[in-house]
C-alpha cells in the first residue's frame, strides 16, 4: 500500500489506513527540535523578566508578613538589605538572571532551602496525584467519547452528555468537601488526608467532561469523513472501521491535548491539595505568592514556562508521528 | 526475715508500678494539627505560630512560663538581678544534654544570643536584645553561669530570656539562614526530631534523657492541614487528636472534649489619628459609644468572646478594670458628634481578606454606625497589601480606619504599639502621641517589681482609653477540641492546653 508523502489539498482517501506509525525523517526532526529548543532561551528570558517585574509590583514585600508587634522596623529593613531588596528592581533581575543561567535559583525566603530542593521535594506528590488522575481520565473519557459519537443520539450519548455538563459545572472544592463528608465522615471508608483515592476521584470527575467532549467531537468529525464511507462501502466490518481506522485518527487532537497538559501535571491543583492536605506544588506556588517568596515564585515560573514549551514541542512531534500528512516543511 | 521483707516490698512495688503503668499507653502517639506551612524549625529565625508549635517541644530556653504567665526556671535553675537592675546572672542546670548527647553549657547560651545579634543573620528577634540602640552583652562566667549585661534596666528582658537555645557545637561557623539544621534540628527539649516531610508533617519522639523527666508520650506527629473543614472532619474521625474550632462549628462532638478559654488577644477598630476626620477625641468616643459589642459578638462569634474596653487582656496580670468604658449608648454618641460639630461623617475601613469574622464584624459595625448617622465603607484587602498600607513610612498614612487584632506577648510592655517614637515606622501605625503615655511606657520598662509595674500600666490604660484611639471590640476565646483518648492536658488558659507537654499521654 503506497504511503503518500506530499500533502494533497483535499485527500479523498486516507493513506494511513495501515496501522504503522510513519516516523518523519530523523535528520530533519533533529534540526527541528534543536531549533525549537534554542527558541526556548529568549522565551524564558522574556517570561522571567515580565514575571519578575510584575512580582515586584505587587504591594508589600517578603518582610511585611512579619507582623509580630514586638518586631522592630529596623530589623525588617536590615533583612531586606540582606536579601538584596534595596537594590533597584532591574539590578535585582540581572543578579537573578546571572544565577539562574548556571541553574542557581537561590534560596527560599521562608525556609532557607535551595529553591530547586524546595520544588523537587514537592514534585513527587503532585506528579503522583496528577498522573494517576490523568490516566484515569483518559481511560474513562476516550471510550465514553467514542461510544457517544458512534451511538450519537442514543440514551448512552444523552446520558453522558448531561453528566458531562453536570461534572463541568460542579465546583471542585464543593465536590471535595462533599466527598470528605460522605466518605470520610459518614461512611469512614477513607481518611480525610493521606490517601490518594479521594483527591484523585475529585480530580477525575472534575476533569472528565473536557476530554470526553473533545473525543466525542473529534470522533464525530472523523466518522463523517469520506474515507470512512469508502471503508464501509468496501464491506469492512463495523468494528474494524471504528477501531482500526476512525479511532486512531480521532486521537490526533487528544495527543495535542496531552502535550499541552504537561504543565498541569507538574503544577498541581491548589484547591484539592489544600482540602485534602496533599503536600503538592499547587500549595507551594500559591503560598509563595502570598508570602512574596520571590525566589520560589521565579523558580516555579521558569519550571512552568519550560514545561509549556516542552509540552508544546512534544505535542507537535507526536502530531507529526501520528499523522503522516503533517510535515514541517523546511524552506529550501 | 529480711529476705521475706525485701521480697514483699519487691512484690508490692512491682504490683504498684504495674497499676500505675496501666493508665497510659507508653507507645502513645499524639497527632496535632498545624494550620499552615512550616517556615523553619529554629526559634531565632521563625515568626509563624506553626513553626513555634514544633519548636516548643524540641527546644527549651533559660526560663519558661507557667499557667499563670509567671516565668519559672527551665535551663536556668535560678537567676538574680543586680541592684542597678542592669546585670542579670543566670545559674544553669548541670544535668542537661543536647539530643545528640553533647553536654549543654553557658557557651551555647552566649552563642545563641550572639547569633541573634549578628546583623548578617536574618533574625527579626534582634531588636528584642537591643535597648535604645545598645545591644545586650552576654558573658560566660563559667560552664554553668552566664551574665546578661543590659545597657539600662529593662523588665521585659525575661521574655527575651525564654528564647530557645541553639547548640554551639553544631552551628558554630555555619550560615544559619540556609542551614540544614533548620530542617533537622537538635535541641534540649522533651522531644527529639525524627522526620520532616516538606508540606506534610513533622515527627518527633520522646527524649528519655530529658532533664525534666522523660515525657509520657512516645511520639508526636504534627500534621499540616491547611483547610479548617478538613481538620474538623479529621478530628471527628480520630485521624488527628486536636485542632482549633471556628465558632460556627463549636458544638458537641462524639469522643471529643471541647475547650473554651481566654488568651492574650484582642480585636479592635483603629483610627488614623493623623486624619482630620478623627482628630477630635469626641468623634472617636462617639464611635466607641455607637458600638453594641454584645450584638456584635453574638452575631459574629456566636457569643464566644468577651467585650473589650481596654488594650490589655483580662488574663494578663497587668489588667485593670479602671478604664474609660464606652458602653453602648447611641444617644450619647449622637450628642458627642453634635458637640464636635460633625454633621456628616463618612470614612472607609480596611479589613483583611481571609478573616471571615472581621469581614462580618465590619458589616455589622457599618449598620451600627449608620444608626448614629455615620457612613462607613468597607474595603477588603489582601493581607500583605493591607500591611503595606498601614506600615508605609509616610505621614499621613493612606487609610481612615482598620479592623485588625493584636496578639500580645506575655509581658504587658506594649511600647511598640503606643509609644510616639514608633510612628510612622513601627507598630504605632495609628500615630498615637501622648507624652504621659510615653513616660509611663518608659517607666514600665524600667521598674523591676510587678506591683510597681501593675500600677504604672493601670494608669497607662486609663489614659489611653480616655483618648479612645481604638474602638476596642472583643477578646476572642480560643476554641479547641481534643479527643478524649488524650489525658494530662494543662488547665485551659492563655498558655494553651499543651503547656506541660511531658505530662500529656494517650489513655489505654
Amino acid at each position: 500500500m503506497e504511503v503518500g508523502t506530499t500533502p494533497k489539498t483535499k485527500p479523498n482517501f486516507k493513506p494511513a489506513s495501515t496501522p504503522k506509525l510513519i516516523f518523519p525523517d530523523r535528520r530533519f526532526m533533529r534540526r527541528y527540535i534543536v531549533r525549537r529548543l534554542i527558541q526556548l532561551i529568549p522565551l524564558l528570558i522574556g517570561i522571567s523578566l515580565i514575571t519578575f517585574f510584575v512580582m515586584h509590583m505587587a504591594p508589600g514585600d517578603p518582610t511585611s508578613l512579619f507582623t509580630d508587634p514586638n518586631i522592630k522596623p529596623e530589623e525588617l529593613a536590615r533583612i531586606r538589605v540582606n536579601w538584596g531588596l534595596d537594590k533597584p528592581v532591574i539590578v535585582q533581575y540581572f543578579i537573578w538572571l546571572k544565577n539562574a543561567a548556571v541553574l542557581n535559583f537561590g534560596y527560599s525566603y521562608i525556609s532557607g532551602k535551595p529553591v530547586i530542593e524546595e520544588i523537587f521535594e514537592r514534585l513527587p506528590a503532585t506528579l503522583l496525584l496528577m498522573t494517576v488522575s490523568f490516566f484515569l481520565i483518559l481511560l474513562i473519557s476516550i471510550p465514553v467519547g467514542v461510544i457517544s459519537a458512534v451511538r450519537k443520539g442514543s440514551l448512552f450519548d444523552n446520558l453522558f452528555t448531561v453528566l458531562s455538563f453536570v461534572f463541568m459545572s460542579i465546583p471542585s472544592f464543593w465536590l471535595a468537601l462533599i466527598f470528605m463528608m460522605v466518605f470520610s465522615l459518614k461512611l469512614e471508608w477513607f481518611p480525610p488526608f493521606g490517601n490518594i483515592i479521594l483527591p484523585c476521584a475529585v480530580m477525575v470527575i472534575s476533569g472528565l467532561a473536557g476530554i470526553t467532549r473533545y473525543q466525542r467531537a473529534s470522533m464525530l468529525e472523523v466518522l463523517g469523513q469520506e474515507y470512512i464511507k469508502v471503508a464501509r462501502a468496501k464491506g469492512l466490518p463495523e468494528n474494524i472501521v471504528i477501531f482500526k481506522h476512525a479511532l486512531r485518527n480521532s486521537l490526533i487532537p487528544i495527543v495535542t491535548l496531552l502535550g499541552l497538559s504537561l504543565p498541569d501535571l507538574f503544577g498541581g491543583a491548589f484547591i484539592i491539595e489544600t482540602i485534602f492536605a496533599w503536600p503538592g506544588m499547587g500549595r507551594l506556588g500559591v503560598s509563595a505568592v502570598f508570602s512574596r517568596n520571590y525566589p520560589v515564585i521565579m523558580g516555579i515560573t521558569v519550571l512552568t514556562a519550560l514545561l509549556i514549551v516542552i509540552g508544546n514541542l512534544l505535542a507537535d512531534i507526536g502530531y507529526a508521528i501520528v499523522d503522516p500528512r503533517i510535515r514541517y516543511a523546511e524552506k529550501k | 526475715m529480711i529476705k521475706i521483707l525485701l521480697r514483699s516490698i519487691l512484690i508490692i512495688l512491682s504490683a504498684a508500678s504495674f497499676v500505675f503503668a496501666l493508665d497510659h499507653d507508653p507507645n502513645g502517639r499524639l497527632i496535632m494539627s498545624l494550620g499552615g506551612e512550616i517556615s523553619v524549625i529554629n526559634p531565632i529565625l521563625s515568626t509563624d505560630t506553626t513553626s513555634s508549635a514544633i519548636e516548643g517541644v524540641i527546644f527549651t530556653g533559660l526560663v519558661k512560663v507557667d499557667k499563670n504567665l509567671n516565668f519559672i526556671p527551665d535551663l536556668a535553675k535560678s537567676w538574680t538581678i543586680s541592684k542597678s537592675g542592669r546585670v542579670w546572672t543566670f545559674k544553669l542546670r548541670r544535668d542537661v544534654t543536647w539530643h545528640d548527647g553533647e553536654p549543654f553549657t553557658a557557651e551555647d547560651v552566649k552563642f545563641t544570643f550572639d547569633t541573634i545579634l549578628n546583623k548578617k543573620v536574618n533574625s527579626v528577634r534582634r531588636g528584642d536584645y537591643i535597648i535604645d540602640g545598645e545591644p545586650i552583652v552576654f558573658k560566660v562566667v563559667d560552664r554553668h553561669t552566664i551574665k546578661a549585661i543590659l545597657p539600662k534596666p529593662f523588665s521585659p528582658f525575661l521574655t527575651s530570656a525564654s528564647m530557645g537555645i541553639l547548640p554551639k557545637h553544631i552551628l558554630e561557623g555555619k550560615e544559619l539562614d540556609m542551614s540544614d539544621f533548620n530542617r533537622r534540628p537538635v535541641g534540649t527539649g522533651p522531644f527529639k526530631f525524627v522526620q520532616y516531610k516538606a508540606g506534610d508533617h513533622v515527627l518527633v519522639k520522646r527524649d528519655p534523657d530529658h532533664y525534666g523527666g522523660a515525657p509520657k508520650l512516645k511520639e508526636i506527629l504534627f500534621k499540616i492541614i491547611p483547610d479548617e473543614n478538613t481538620a474538623l472532619v479529621a478530628l471527628r474521625s480520630g485521624d488527628i487528636d486536636e485542632t482549633g474550632i471556628p465558632p460556627k462549628d463549636f458544638h458537641p462532638i462524639k469522643h471529643v472534649n471541647l475547650y473554651e478559654y481566654d488568651a492574650l488577644l484582642y480585636t479592635y477598630l483603629g483610627f488614623n489619628l493623623k486624619s482630620p476626620k478623627f482628630s477630635d477625641v469626641r468623634v472617636r468616643q462617639a464611635l466607641s459609644y455607637a458600638v453594641n459589642r454584645k450584638q456584635l459578638i453574638g452575631l459574629v462569634l456566636r457569643g464566644l468572646a468577651t467585650p473589650a474596653y481596654s488594650p490589655c487582656s483580662p488574663v494578663s496580670w497587668a489588667y485593670s478594670d479602671d478604664v474609660f468604658k464606652y458602653e453602648y449608648d447611641p444617644k450619647k454618641a449622637k450628642a458627642l458628634l453634635k458637640e464636635a460639630g460633625v454633621k456628616k461623617l463618612e470614612f472607609t475601613v480596611l479589613v483583611n481578606h481571609g478573616s471571615k469574622e472581621r469581614e462580618k464584624a465590619a458589616t455589622i459595625l457599618q449598620q451600627q454606625f449608620e444608626k448614629i448617622g455615620v457612613k462607613m465603607n468597607i474595603r477588603v484587602l489582601e493581607w500583605s497589601a493591607l500591611l503595606k498600607v498601614i506600615n508605609a513610612r509616610k505621614t499621613p498614612k493612606d487609610f481612615d480606619a482598620v479592623i485588625i487584632g493584636w496578639s500580645t506577648g506575655v509581658d504587658p510592655d506594649s511600647y511598640s504599639i503606643w509609644h510616639s517614637s514608633q510612628y510612622p515606622a513601627g507598630l504605632n501605625f495609628i500615630g498615637y502621641d501622648n507624652p504621659k503615655v510615653d513616660r509611663l511606657l518608659d517607666a514600665g520598662r524600667r521598674e523591676q517589681y510587678k506591683s510597681d509595674r501593675k500600677e504604672i500600666y493601670a494608669a497607662m490604660y486609663k489614659e489611653i482609653t480616655k483618648d479612645a484611639p481604638y474602638v476596642f471590640l472583643w477578646y476572642p476565646k480560643v476554641l479547641a477540641g481534643v479527643r478524649d483518648r488524650v489525658g494530662g492536658l494543662s488547665e485551659p488558659g492563655p498558655t494553651g492546653l499543651f503547656l506541660n507537654i511531658e505530662e500529656v499521654y494517650i489513655k489505654k
